[in-house]
């Protein structure tokens, strides 16, 4: 297991704690069993997670750390629901991976294809997301192809289907490759997208193949941005900037 | 001694500063740098030397006299550049991808150790996509060269980096070079070179080539190549499964490693390579060997092979990079703009009308100018001698060796052609052609030219030779077929489109679109026909690099031009005097009179050309330039009408194309494909001049 998938198992615990308003370490000794670790503890402090008290008795999570743990309950929970509302399995045991894995994206989807639950089967409170503020009504899928990506947005790279092996050591040499941000400058005559400081033309079927995820809340500022001025007069404010250029 | 101004050179810059520190030097000495550089520049190899090393020498033997230095990077890093400062040779340099098609071999002397300096196309990682990325590949293979230069451009870091692991590990001595960090830097990456060093345990050199900054520290590293053992660790699973391929390949092969690596990424190139040098049953073996693997890992080991090299590439760009905001270039937002689909075709109509207004006003002026203080007092002279009839033929006669040979080379086509040259280096280096690509791809698209074709349908303008041979990077036969067709068929190489533009301009700008909308048409009318008729072999994928834009230096474009022109003296001057000793020798036997008669009905008639043209077909066969040359001088004295000029300049545009011209096809496509091409155009360009001159007459009527 790693170190971060610990840390993450410490930070639901506390949660739970503070849900039961317990904030002695000894119980959170108790609750983790043989998985209780000092160096954990030390470096939830030091990454300014949770705050011990100096004599080492209370621990407490800090404004960073409860929002970390807030989102890991809610995915467990809302994965437990998804298990057992839609899929009818064994929630226990798939759930308690789930939420190292999922991205806060995804995690607002299924919360609104169920319908923005508020508890889990446990009948533990699930804590709420944006979408439950917004109260969403559809989920919008969380990955899209490279071709519904808007205009002047960066996006990461989800994964990039494989249509032969050539397509992809071609598009992995060139850094096009999962997890890696990329910006769409141009959707017409063909797609030119920056990525690693390059800028890289593709054709639209090389572009289909590469899905990306959509970033909710840049997408809401560039929504703000681009209504005021759409892709073609960006282009002319360069130009703009060109003409000025010449006149100094 | 070259050898001796190395040392002097390396003694300016002994310890190696930080960066900022020593671009502020650089540019500091820069003036005393160049001068340095053009006492250099003369003496780095003798010139009576035989270039290539002759094959014939034992390689044992060659390895204690000549090193071999392969110069290696991803395209437009600078790479010929770099070439061209350490041998003070010329190999073109421009500012879009795959400017360099073939390998370029020249000796240099550092410190007393001849070297022999290898140019080579781009390559972006040693798994291959294209047969000019395998030229490259096979050379490494092949040659094995002592020492590897890798040239890297920082604003494609990463990028450079897989490129650097995969050399790492064929264990051959290396060196990095972080070409043109002026501008990396403008862009706000400045990479910690002293860094990249001690992590990759190689010599990491910075340069700035276009201005050879930097020149003795690449010859003082590459005295100093050593190997390296920082490559990617790939992890024991990973590590065994090579091991297994490696057992499975023949003893003695040499780089096993990384073919082997190679090998379970499924590279078809290297399959069928060795399956040709060490039999179909090895390769049986092996495949099967890596078919069990990828089984055992469920298909997944490439991905895992592919995570380790990214992993070992972001370690390293993670401590060797520091990013600060970069300047907001202008540049990049002209790029935009000339590839935007909108704003584009104004900047292009914008371009094509300069290139149009410059060719004509500057090379027609030029001319005239030599026309009047070269020519005519020459011919002059030569007629007060009075000499017996036939020398005064064979001088200045209709065919003569002064009049249709030298002067026709020197003072007709140079000056013309030499703008053109200088009109679209500029193009060349400033990266415009790459977006061009981009913004014309769905109309080239419908003509069966797409992607990557586009560029050596572009480069056509130029020379149609170097245009055939940069097809050798399409993947598709198909489009290789149409590119290639098109190219000799309907593009007017730069000599050729100097001219027609020159001609055209005396005759008006009505037979300047006429003749042109002709050629175009042609173009769309051949495309869409071999697009319909010929079956396609293989959907391909178009992913390119797009050269960042800037404005390129006058002295680059001027040193591009001049080697273009001493070139062409040098090629074509013997070609146009051979030719008119040939046509004088065939009018004076009376030869030449008779094909003319007998070719009549083909000429006059149906394209309704005065017989005399014929001299200019004949030209054309040897070389363009000389025909263009002399439809010029033609109308120039009025022997061509409106009619006649517009059909003389299309149909000469599109017949048969040069020798060089064939030969290339010839090399690319086979020779049948290149006399069945040559064939079809003749015959095509014959029958649409006719067409053109009756439609051109009937409309002319009606009006």
């Amino acid at each position: 297991m790693s170190q971060s998938h610990f840390i993450d198992e410490y930070l639901e615990q506390l949660w739970y704690m503070k849900e039961e308003k317990q904030t002695s370490v000894d119980v959170l000794k108790l609750n983790l069993a043989d998985k209780f670790d000092l160096k954990v503890l030390s470096d939830l402090n030091v990454k300014g997670l949770a705050k011990i008290s100096p004599d080492n008795k209370k621990i407490n999570l800090t404004e960073n750390g409860e929002s970390q743990a807030r989102q890991l309950v809610r995915s467990h929970r809302l994965a437990e629901r998804l298990l057992h509302d839609v899929l009818g399995g064994d929630f226990e045991k798939g759930a308690c991976e789930f939420e190292h894995i999922v991205s806060p994206e995804l995690v607002n989807s299924i919360c609104t294809v169920l319908g923005h639950p508020k508890e889990c089967p446990h009948g533990l409170v699930i804590p709420e997301g944006e979408c439950c503020k917004r109260s969403d009504k559809t989920a919008l899928s969380c990955i899209i192809p490279l071709t519904q990506l808007k205009l002047g947005t960066s996006a990461r790279i989800a994964y990039v289907k494989c249509q032969n092996d050539q397509q992809i050591h071609r598009l992995e040499g060139l850094c096009v490759r999962p997890g890696v941000n990329i910006k769409l400058h141009q959707n017409y005559p063909t797609f030119v997208i920056e990525c690693e400081g390059a800028h890289i033309a593709l054709d639209n079927n090389v572009a289909d193949n590469i899905s990306v995820w959509r970033d909710q809340q840049t997408e809401d500022k560039k929504n703000e941005i681009q209504n005021s001025s759409p892709g073609i007069k960006k282009e002319s404010g360069g130009l703009k900037k060109f003409f000025k250029r010449f006149k100094d | 001694m070259a050898s001796d101004k190395t040392k002097l050179e390396v003694k300016k810059n002994p310890e190696e500063k930080p960066v900022e520190e020593m671009i502020v030097k650089l540019d500091g000495f820069h003036s005393q740098f160049t001068v340095i550089e053009s006492n250099t520049n003369e003496t780095p190899e003798p010139a009576n030397k035989p270039k290539p090393r002759p094959q014939s020498v034992s390689k044992n033997n060659t390895k204690t006299l000549v090193k071999k230095v392969a110069i290696i990077g991803l395209p437009n890093t600078g790479k010929s550049q770099i070439f061209n400062n350490l041998t003070g040779e010329y190999n073109i340099v421009a500012n879009y991808p795959r400017t360099t098609i073939e390998v370029k071999r020249s000796l240099a002397k550092i410190k007393e150790q001849l070297y022999e300096i290898i140019d080579t196309p781009s390559l972006h990682c040693l798994y291959i996509h294209s047969e000019e990325e395998m030229l490259v590949r096979n050379m490494i293979l092949d040659e094995n060269p002592d020492i590897i230069v890798q040239c890297i451009d920082a604003s494609q870091y990463k990028q450079s980096l897989l490129l650097t692991a995969d050399l790492l590990e064929l264990e051959t001595p290396m060196v990095i070079v972080l070409n043109a960090i002026d501008k990396t830097q403008r862009k706000g990456i400045r990479i910690d070179s002293k860094e990249l060093e001690r992590i990759l345990e190689i010599p990491v050199v910075e340069s700035i080539a276009t201005r050879s900054i930097g020149k003795a520290e690449i010859q003082d590293a590459i005295t100093k190549a050593r190997k390296s053992k920082s490559s990617i660790k790939y992890g024991f699973k990973i590590e065994s499964a090579i091991i297994d391929v490696m057992s499975a390949l023949p003893f003695e092969m040499p780089f096993k490693f990384k073919a082997s690596v190679l090998l379970l990424l499924m590279d078809p190139f290297l399959e069928k390579s060795l399956e040709k040098k060490h039999g179909r049953e090895m390769i049986e073996r092996t495949r099967l060997e890596i078919s069990r693997i990828r089984r055992q890992s469920q298909d997944k080991i490439h991905r895992d092979i592919n995570s380790k090299r990214h992993q070992w590439v972001s370690n390293i760009s993670n401590v060797t990079v520091k990013k600060d905001t970069p300047d907001k270039e202008f540049s990049q937002d002209f790029a935009r703009a000339c590839r935007h689909p909108v704003l584009g075709i104004p900047i292009l109509l914008l371009f094509l009308s300069f290139v149009y207004l410059s060719v004509v006003y500057i090379s027609t002026a030029l001319t005239k100018f030599l026309e009047v203080y070269i020519v005519t007092p020459t011919v002059d002279f030569i007629q007060s001698l009075s000499l017996p009839l036939f020398w005064n033929d064979l001088l200045i006669g209709q065919h003569g060796i002064i009049t249709l040979g030298v002067f026709n080379a020197l003072c007709t086509v140079l000056p013309i052609i030499s703008v053109f040259f200088f009109v679209f280096g500029f193009f060349e280096d400033s990266g415009y052609i790459s977006n061009f690509c981009v913004l014309t791809k769905r109309l080239f698209e419908k003509i069966g030219v797409t992607g990557k074709a586009i560029t050596s349908f572009v480069l056509g303008f130029a020379c149609k030779t170097m245009a055939t041979l940069n097809t050798k990077c399409l993947p598709n036969r198909k489009e290789k077929l149409i590119t290639v067709f098109l190219i000799s068929f309907a593009i007017p190489c730069s000599s050729q489109l100097g001219l027609d533009l020159a001609i055209l301009s005396k005759v008006g700008i009505t037979a300047f679109l006429i003749a042109f909308g002709t050629l175009t048409f042609y173009a769309v009318l051949a495309g869409v026909i071999l697009n319909k008729v010929l079956k396609d072999d293989l959907s391909n994928c178009f992913i390119e690099v797009i050269p960042p834009m800037h404005l390129p230096s006058i002295k680059g474009i001027a040193l591009k031009t001049y080697h273009r022109m001493i070139s062409f003296l040098k090629e074509s001057m013997p070609i146009f005097v051979l030719s008119a000793i040939v046509l004088f020798a065939v009018d004076k036997l009376g030869i030449l009179p008779m094909i003319k008669k007998g070719m009549n009905p083909l000429i006059v008639s149906w394209m309704g050309l005065p017989s005399d043209i014929l001299d200019v077909f004949m030209l054309s066969l040897a070389t363009r330039s000389a025909a263009a040359g002399l439809i010029f001088n033609m109308v120039d004295s009025g022997a061509l009408n409106f009619t006649q000029s517009i059909v003389a300049v299309v149909v000469t545009t599109t017949f048969l194309p040069c020798f060089s011209n064939i030969i290339a096809i010839g090399k690319e496509m086979g020779i049948k494909a290149a006399i069945t091409i040559s064939g079809a155009i003749v015959i095509v360009s014959f029958f649409l001049g006719g067409v053109l001159n009756w439609l051109l007459i009937f409309a002319l009527k009606q009006i």
